[in-house]
């Protein structure tokens, strides 16, 4: 089993990321800025419908536009466009203004079909059906902690009858279980929470700049978090191989999870480039880029749960829905707790939508939005403070739990928990109110073990770093680049870390925060294995053995005494360079993490503005390999959980079908003026850091919007049940609770 | 966008000439018109660009006896002002909360009072009363952020300019040129109901631009508030501005102007009644918030709003005396 250095120089400290300078000042060249010679510039024709067929299609005015030099149409007379942004077809041509022009003279018959795009309309009785087999695709439900002998006992009754009777009676079979349970239980919370669809909203839009390289070599310029798979897909669609295909990455701004194929418009870029001869350019432009680039589903989750007096929860039984426009729109539940008694059944709801992509942690957040708010109106039932509720339904088997339970008592003293929190209804009778909630979340992080890197030394001393893994903003460049640093003795700056490119050794495609965990282990095996290589040649020329060799500060020790430096000792590797290649090794890496956060509030009761005070975020991820790039991740995650709690929704018309918000003004995100405090800490005591790296991308999101969730709860002394917690949202929930008189 | 002829005249009158001509649209500070441009919402044959006519910019005068605000005059530069901020609150807020700085940096006093409304139907092509198969979009679909008063009739988008508001509640007169000649009318009468689709919702004839807004001399006491959703750059939800004249304690009248809830900027007749004559309090800036809502008929998304004209106006009058109870 490998291992880490135990007293690393490097690893764990606080390094700027190598490109952070060339990023700052615009040198850095992202996909979407490169502009090979002769380039052309590609435009998209998508839907302008919400589900509609097409009758007729006439490219005939668009190719006869001067400076036009290709039309691709992907969607042929008869096809059904499903959602609004769905590809229809794309022009090339001298300049992005004539293309656009192109693509607009491209004539199209619609037949208007009838289209659903609320879960409302998709849900309602004699909805028109849009997708085979209906719109809401019910799942069975997930039954945990009901005996054998009950189950067999409701199954005994239930297939009795007739088979189109059998579902609703196994379903009032089940709840007549936790009626039982919940008439034994102190308190019962019945509810419904929801959350919206949000859109990724990258930076930098999806595409990709193709030029053609010969008849059967093709180089990409690509936004992608997958540079292999884009390379692949390419490869596949033009029936070449995939050696002859280059995708490149040198920088990305922002996937989320939703940049991980070549897409419709990446193939398209290629064949009109193909067609037209030239290098073609085709990026999404902002409203495409809600519409049809991805989305995170939204949720809505009924939920009955119970406790007994003690805290501790008896049962829950959930329905859920959500959904992912064309697409799914599952995610795990219940979440994190240990919940002896639960019955959970979810429906994916199809709309006239683009279809969802994973967006940062798939499904956890939504899952965490409801448990954690179904949690706190119990805790705030029975009378206790959340935190001591939470810490008692924690799964006393699982090894995560001691985790949670440092990471939890380092939140509530970082944000004041047991000085400033008061519990609902207590927080002021004036119109600004205070409020504090918490919230907690788990995610994988784990890695692949099929991942290579090359570590090159030349006799210049150059140490080159080599993976097709690319660097979407995590700081994967970085990271590389201080590991071999760390283990040949230099700088990271000394390392040329060259990622970001489909031809080279095997990399990992960075999703499901899994890059640094893949990455770590070949990038730590091939610098010892450059290094061991090193040092066997110096060994024959100085005439000692390699094993009294050792590297440090940029030198080659003999014995621990400083013999050379790096520079000079490559230079008697003469002519040769060292190159190795290193793969997966036990022990450096591992999965499994948790969090939790804490949000304090400040809500203003006549305007329903939500004003956030302060965030605290403790995550731990195992060995941490920088702590600047680490925290960033950190970050970036809250920032993006406060977006969520605080902002994000798709707003789809009932009545044209289309995204109202489709842009950056009507779609909200935070600005600077939005951001609070945010405090990050690492939980890393030593059992952590021995347990290797974990990825930390993910998990920082999860739980920053159920955490601002409960804090307005708390503040209002009223659950705000719907998110974002905008001022519609919040006033709306104060004067329902008015009308019922509960405030 | 759709290829259009450019000029950059240099002289009002040439400006003019190159504006009478069919299909013609005046450019400043291209905030919102590059905008519409680009989504088709406006296809003009001519762009006529404003920045070059120097006479258009500038703020001259004092607040005693009035201050002449050119049409081309930045927002940063009336944020920059002392005199509007000292003598011209209700102003100056305004200001200050729209877009972003790059966004004032950029854009004009007469830009932002002639921008087109923000309704998300029109910005989609619908046009500016919405209307499909005879049936109202706003009406029928999403309208959580249209308008609450005058919801009797079609044309149910909010007036977009807070500045107008801020400028009526200051009893603002507006200078247009045209071929015509010159005119000058009250700030209000900008603005205008469309009742067919072929109406529009500013009181400009074929070629006519604003040239300046006239502040009176500074009287009374004045202030703004917006309920928004964001800090940074946002549209104000609902925005007040009132301008009190002050008998000792005693607010003897009162304008008040609401922006974001009527497809002109709203005057609330029933709230500057209810102040009249009063000594301002707590007590009776919530009564007179309370006035402000009468009338109101929200439509199906936006009841939300009618809170917010309350607390809006509320605001807006105590921090013209000077209590901003919200911020303690």
């Amino acid at each position: 089993m490998a291992s880490w250095p135990r007293n690393p120089r490097l690893i764990g400290t606080r390094i700027p990321r190598l490109d952070g300078m060339a990023k700052a000042t615009g040198k850095a060249k992202y996909p979407s800025d490169i502009l090979p010679a002769k380039m052309l510039f590609g435009a998209i024709l998508a839907s302008p419908h919400a589900h509609a067929k097409i009758q007729s299609i006439d490219v005939k005015a668009a190719e006869s536009i001067p400076g036009v030099k290709a039309v691709y149409v992907q969607a042929k007379a008869g096809s059904t466009l499903r959602f609004q942004g769905d590809f229809i077809a794309a022009a090339a041509a001298t300049s992005e203004e004539l293309a656009r022009d192109a693509v607009r003279a491209i004539k199209i018959e619609y037949e208007i079909l009838p289209h659903v795009v609320t879960e409302e309309q998709a849900m309602a009785p004699g909805a028109p059906a849009i997708v085979r087999g209906g719109n809401v695709r019910p799942g069975r439900a997930v039954i945990r902690g009901i005996p054998d002998s009950k189950l067999a006992e409701i199954e005994k009754i239930v297939t009795a009858l007739p088979r189109n009777q059998q579902e609703t009676r196994r379903k009032q079979e089940v709840e007549k279980v936790f009626d039982e349970l919940f008439a034994r239980s102190d308190a019962v919370v019945e509810a419904t929470y929801s959350v919206p669809v949000i859109t990724h909203v990258c930076l930098e839009p999806h595409g990709l700049t193709a030029r053609w390289d010969g008849p059967d070599k093709l180089t990409v310029w690509a936004s992608t978090q997958a540079v292999q798979v884009v390379a692949n897909e390419l490869a596949g669609e033009f029936e070449i191989p995939s050696a002859n295909v280059t995708v490149l990455t040198d920088y990305m701004g922002g996937g989320f999870g939703s940049k991980f194929g070549a897409d419709v418009w990446g193939v398209v870029a290629a064949r009109l480039a193909r067609q037209a001869n030239a290098p073609v350019r085709l990026f999404l432009d902002r409203s495409l880029e809600h519409l049809a680039a991805g989305n995170r589903p939204s949720a809505t989750g009924k939920v009955k749960i119970g406790a007994s007096k003690d805290g501790r929860v008896t049962g829950l039984l959930a329905e859920t829905h959500g959904t992912g426009g064309t697409g799914g729109a599952g995610f795990p539940f219940p979440y994190v707790y240990d919940i002896p008694v639960s019955s959970r059944s979810h429906s994916d709801v199809f709309v006239n939508g683009g279809a969802q992509r994973a967006m940062r942690a798939p499904g956890h957040p939504q899952a965490c939005a409801i448990m954690e708010a179904a949690l706190d109106d119990l805790a705030d039932k029975l009378g206790m403070d959340p935190l001591e509720l939470r810490l008692k339904n924690l799964d006393p088997n699982d090894f995560h739990t001691p985790i949670y339970k440092g990471e939890i008592a380092m939140a509530a003293e970082l944000i004041g928990w047991r000085e400033k929190r008061k519990p609902r209804g207590m927080n002021g009778t004036g119109p600004i109110r205070h409020g504090m909630g918490m919230a907690m979340h788990q995610w994988g992080g784990g890695g692949t073990q099929d991942k290579k890197v090359s570590c090159t030394i030349s006799p210049d001393g150059t140490v080159e770093l080599k993976s097709a893994t690319q660097d979407i903003g995590t700081g994967a460049r970085t990271i590389m680049a201080i590991i071999a640093a760390e283990i040949l003795g230099l700088k990271p700056t000394d390392i040329v870390s060259n990622i970001g490119n489909s031809t080279f050794p095997p990399g990992q495609p960075s999703g499901g925060s899994t890059t640094t965990p893949s990455m770590s282990p070949p990038t730590y095996d091939a610098a010892t294995r450059a290094r061991d290589a090193l040092f066997k040649h110096l060994a024959k020329v100085l005439n000692v053995k390699p094993e009294q060799l050792s590297v440090k500060d940029g030198s080659v020790l003999v014995e621990g005494q400083a013999s050379l430096f790096w520079k000079d000792a490559c230079r008697k590797l003469g002519t040769a360079s060292i190159a190795e290649t290193g793969g997966f090794q036990e022990g450096l890496a591992s999965v499994g993490v948790g969090d939790c956060q804490f949000a304090e509030v400040r809500v203003d009761t006549e305007t329903g503005k939500v004003k956030l005070l302060k965030l605290v975020a403790i995550q731990d991820s195992g060995l941490i390999l920088d702590k600047l790039t680490w925290e960033s991740q950190v970050y970036g995650g809250v920032i993006g959980g406060i977006n969520y709690g605080l902002f994000e929704e798709r707003i789809m018309d009932p009545i044209t079908g289309v995204m109202l918000n489709a842009d950056m003004e009507q779609y909200r995100l935070a600005g600077a003026a939005d951001i609070p405090e945010i405090i990050v800490r690492a939980y890393e005591p030593d059992e952590q850091k021995a347990r290797g790296v974990i990825g930390v991308g993910e998990p920082p999101t999860i739980s920053t919007a159920a955490a601002i969730g409960n804090a307005v709860a708390n503040a209002l002394g009223v659950r705000v049940p719907h998110w974002p917690m905008s001022p519609r949202n919040v006033l709306m929930a104060l004067s329902a609770a008015k009308k019922e008189g509960r405030a | 966008m759709k290829a259009f002829e450019y000029s950059a005249p240099s002289t009002l009158e040439d400006a003019l000439k190159l504006l009478s001509g069919p299909d013609a649209v005046a450019l400043s500070g291209g905030t919102d018109l590059v905008n519409r441009m680009k989504d088709y919402v406006t296809s003009p044959a001519r762009v006529v660009y404003l920045k070059d006519v120097k006479p258009l910019a500038g703020i001259s005068g004092d607040a005693r006896s009035g201050l002449t605000l050119g049409a081309g005059t930045r927002l940063s530069d009336i944020v920059a002002s002392a005199a509007i901020r000292e003598s011209y609150p209700a102003l100056w807020q305004a200001t200050a909360e729209v877009g972003s700085p790059q966004i004032r940096n950029m854009a004009t006093l007469g830009g932002n009072l002639l921008q087109r409304p923000r309704c998300w139907y029109y910005r989609a092509g619908h046009g500016l009363l919405a209307m499909k198969d005879g049936k109202s979009l706003v009406r029928e679909g999403d309208n959580r952020f249209h308008a609450i008063f005058m919801t009797e009739g079609n044309a149910l988008f909010v007036a977009p300019s807070s500045l107008a508001s801020a400028l009526a509640a200051l009893g603002s007169r507006v200078t247009i040129a045209g071929p015509q000649g010159e005119r000058t009318i009250l700030i209000e009468d900008l603005y205008q109901v469309p009742r067919s689709e072929s109406d529009s919702e500013l009181a400009l004839r074929p070629g006519e631009i604003v040239t300046k807004v006239n502040l009176p001399a500074a009287a009374g006491k004045s202030a703004s508030y917006e309920a928004r959703h964001k800090e940074a750059q946002d549209w104000p939800i609902v925005l007040a501005a009132v301008n009190l004249t002050l008998n000792g304690e005693t607010v003897s009248s009162a304008r008040i102007y609401l922006a974001g809830v009527a497809p002109i900027p709203w005057k609330c007749t029933a709230a500057e009644k209810a102040i009249a004559g009063k000594q301002l309090t707590l007590q009776i800036a919530d009564e007179v918030g309370e006035a402000a809502t009468s009338g109101a008929a929200p439509l199906s998304m936006n009841a939300y709003k009618v809170p917010l004209v309350k607390t809006t106006v509320k605001r807006a009058l105590l921090a013209a005396i000077g209590n901003r109870y919200w911020e303690a």
